[in-house]
């Protein structure tokens, strides 16, 4: 292969890059929730982003309503799905081996994907709300993406300070650092769990509803974004969510890279092999976490 | 003086910026039995970790009969002769008592499985032979354990607390267990909070505070240690 | 039952799944460490025998014994790296795998026909096809009492029950995860290649499909994973019930797949098999 790279094109692969990792961050920062707090994955992440894509995309289609407005509505739905699915079944596996809260979370994201096949048929869905680039010196820059990233960082920089400031977030914080010491400061884990999972589930849907103005919808589109996801906590530290942030930049920029070079086929291959090999030569992270 | 079982050379492991053990050094010699003991957190059961391969240590050296051991992966260090029991059981609970002990052996199925069955009858649980692990009771699993232990004939034996939890008959099976291995030449290095059985047992005891070796001696010395008294009472 | 084609199809497609849900069990039911993309011995070893087939003019069933060493060296070559992982990381490295290799098996157009497939040249041996499925099966079967009935097969669950003290022990977890790992892709790979021959075109799509993995799960869980007859239960009984009842739904077949995974892991974590052996004390044989 013989590519010639100008400064353009690493230009346009750095702003590229960094466009997608927010959203990349965004949608792993509710993995890693839930990771740090229940020491759960949760297979069903992606199919969760998926129903977020089509819940903006029927707001949008039979009601008119703008997509980046409808984000709250989305995020308070999809919080409420993610409520029951904890309330009803995850909580079950909580503390069981490793082997039943995959295997769960992975029934689940069979039902939600089957579920969204028969509701809303396989077709490809699209929410044309806002299309082509504008240039930016000289780069193109997506106006979808654009805003998107915008979106992603607000709702992401939200989440933190929801985190760092508010009696909940302290409590799911002091809860992933230690469920004893939680109990014994009186918090109610069982109740900072089903939150968890719901805040997590919205910020899953808050991603949905900004990539559906991206891409197609299709019911099957979010298995990939749990693979992605979990490779982005892999790379920020499990258990650290600033690493969240860094890993979601750094899969951004390791993909738009790759892409100057391969197909885009092949650059999920390089994501693939970037997985094993961080996780075999740092297994808690680039950032450093906790080990799984 | 016979050559050390066990060495233990400026042992160090960190969590964090945690210091867990801290330069820790030991010798142990053949058919003796040590105890180790120390306040919570003092970094017995890392230590124990550590010389097993179960963690990795920062630093230090570790040798078993004079071969350097630290580094290799836990299940070559058994392999080498060293076995262990844990703090909280860990035997395998869907394979029957009898299957928890032939699953740790390699060669002649037949020879092993009579060594398991009489290792089994060491310690009282013949009868239980095919009952799942996980169905015994929690000091029948403990036995397990320790007979599991014995299925590679181990040169050195480490015990984490093998008396908690465990009622008066059953310790005393326990403790008898422990000499006769001793007797048989096998160096026994045991964690234990039952400071009677420490000082009823063991014939040399190191002290742990903050992952810090801060005393080592005979039992009665230790307990008149001033060193000792602070670790566990405070100043 | 040969009076028809439909009822050789079935029977076929009956051994597929027996040997395919045998494999899943062999690693995941026995060390516990969760493949969520076991298709993809399935596929590697269905364009292996589909190139030689297409290629090379292997005849089938060479072609197809070739198809288990491919998955093989797949299994090696994922196997070695991510058994070194502890669980929950190889289940995710395995859910990547699948869409990696229908990306590899895309891109290398010039040997395996890319997105627009591979045709095989026309070849009526259905029947004989059939035996050598039907005989894949009962290998797989075999060999799944083989291993649970020796010392292997119960160090592979010392794996699956606690494996910090296996290592702890002395048994090589590594080695052992490995083993069990090659010998569970060589099943799919043979099962594979059959299939592709059989059907006489494959592409990336219909070869590494998702569906295909969560079937082989929801069989064993069903049947009760760990067991010698677990899979083959569960793969008869779904295999049946999806024939007669689901395919005329066929989303409602999945969401019903994903049902039974989320009950059996709730409310029969052993399957059906499973709790049969501890209620009546069946042997580890059933």
């Amino acid at each position: 292969m013989n590519v010639v790279i100008t400064p353009a094109m690493v230009g346009q692969v750095v702003i590229s890059g960094i466009l997608a990792g927010a959203l990349y961050s965004l949608v792993a920062l509710g993995l890693a929730l839930i990771f740090g707090v229940m020491r759960v994955i949760n297979i069903a992440h992606g199919p969760l982003l998926m129903l977020g894509a089509y819940t903006t995309f029927f707001l949008y289609d039979l009601f008119g309503l703008n997509p980046y407005l409808s984000i709250p509505v989305t995020m308070a739905a999809l919080f409420v799905v993610g409520v029951v699915l904890q309330r009803t079944l995850v909580f079950r596996v909580v503390d069981a081996p490793e082997l039943s809260s995959l295997l769960l979370t992975f029934g689940i994201s069979i039902g939600l994907v089957n579920l969204a096949q028969l509701a809303f048929t396989s077709d490809l869905r699209a929410v044309e709300y806002l299309t082509g680039s504008f240039p930016l010196g000289p780069f193109a820059v997506s106006k979808p993406r654009l805003v998107a990233f915008v979106f992603a960082a607000g709702v992401t920089g939200l989440a933190f300070l929801f985190l760092q400031r508010s009696r909940v977030g302290k409590a799911i914080r002091a809860t992933s650092q230690s469920r004893e010491v939680a109990m014994v400061c009186g918090i109610d884990v069982g109740r900072i769990h089903m939150l968890t999972f719901g805040l997590a589930t919205a910020l899953a849907a808050a991603g949905g509803a900004l990539i559906a103005v991206i891409v197609a919808i299709q019911p099957e589109m979010g298995q990939i974004w749990t693979f992605k996801s979990f490779l982005v906590i892999v790379l920020g530290g499990a258990g650290n969510y600033p690493g969240a942030l860094l890993g979601g930049m750094l899969l951004g920029l390791i993909e738009q890279m790759a892409s100057l070079f391969l197909t885009t086929q092949l650059s999920e291959v390089v994501a693939y092999v970037l997985l094993v090999v961080v996780l075999l030569v740092r297994p808690t992270g680039l950032l450093g976490g906790r080990q799984i | 003086m016979p050559a050390p079982v066990l060495e233990v050379e400026g042992l160090h492991k960190h969590f964090g910026g945690v210091a867990a053990v801290d330069g820790v050094s030991l010798s142990l010699t053949a058919g003796r039995i040590y105890g180790l003991i120390g306040p919570n957190g003092s970094g017995k059961t890392t230590l124990f970790n550590c010389i097993t391969g179960v963690e990795r240590r920062d630093a230090g050296r570790v040798f078993l009969n004079g071969e350097r051991i630290d580094g290799l992966r836990p299940w070559r260090i058994a392999l080498r002769g060293i076995g262990r029991t844990f703090q909280i059981i860990r035997v395998f609970p869907e394979l029957t008592a009898l299957e928890n002990l032939l699953v740790v052996t390699r060669g002649h199925l037949e020879e092993a499985r009579s060594r398991a069955v009489e290792l089994l009858r060491f310690v009282r649980l013949d009868r239980l032979q095919d009952e799942y692990a996980g169905n015994l009771s929690y000091g029948q699993q403990k036995l397990v354990e320790f007979a599991r232990m014995l299925m590679r004939d181990p040169t050195l034996v480490l015990l984490d607390e093998p008396a908690a939890g465990v009622n008066r008959t059953l310790l005393n099976d326990l403790l008898e267990a422990v000499t006769q291995l001793r007797d048989r030449g096998k160096t026994v290095l045991l964690v234990e909070h039952d400071m009677k059985v420490v000082m009823g047992l063991c014939e040399t005891v190191f002290v742990l505070d903050h992952g810090e070796k801060i005393a080592e001696g005979p039992p009665g010395a230790i307990q008149a240690n001033e060193r000792v008294i602070e670790a566990y009472f405070g100043r | 039952m040969f009076g028809t084609g439909y009822g050789v199809r079935a029977m076929l497609q009956i051994f597929m799944w027996i040997a395919l849900a045998g494999s899943w069990n062999l690693i995941s039911g026995l060390t516990g460490y969760v493949s969520f993309g076991h298709v993809a011995f399935f596929g590697a070893g269905a364009y292996t025998g589909a190139i030689l087939v297409a290629k090379a003019g292997w005849p089938w069933l060479a072609a197809a014994l070739a198809g288990g060493v491919g998955a093989c060296a797949v299994a090696l070559v994922i196997g070695y790296p991510c058994l070194r992982l502890k669980g929950p990381y190889f289940a995710i490295a395995m859910l990547g795998l699948n869409e990696v290799l229908r990306a590899l098996v895309s891109y290398f157009e010039g040997l395996t026909g890319g997105g627009s497939g591979l045709s095989l040249p026309t070849l009526h041996a259905t029947v004989p096809i059939y035996y050598a499925m039907a005989a894949t099966a009962a290998g797989v079967t075999l060999l799944t009492y083989a291993i649970i009935t020796s010392r292997f097969g119960l160090r592979l669950m010392t794996i699956r029950e606690d494996e910090l003290a296996a290592e702890a022990m002395g048994i090589d977890t590594a080695r052992h995860k490995l083993y069990a790992f090659l010998i569970s892709a060589v099943g799919p790979g043979i099962a594979g290649a059959l299939a592709a021959r059989d059907q006489g075109y494959i592409e990336p799509i219909s070869v590494f499909p998702l569906a295909m993995t969560i079937t082989m799960i929801v069989m064993v869980l069903f049947g009760g994973k760990g067991t010698v007859w677990g899979p083959v239960l569960g793969a008869v009984v779904l295999f049946v019930a999806q024939e007669l009842v689901w395919a005329r739904f066929p989303y409602v077949h999945q969401l019903l797949f994903g049902a039974i995974i989320v009950g059996v892991v709730l409310l029969m974590p052993r399957g059906v098999l499973g709790i049969l052996q501890l209620r009546y004390r069946l042997p580890r044989t059933i």
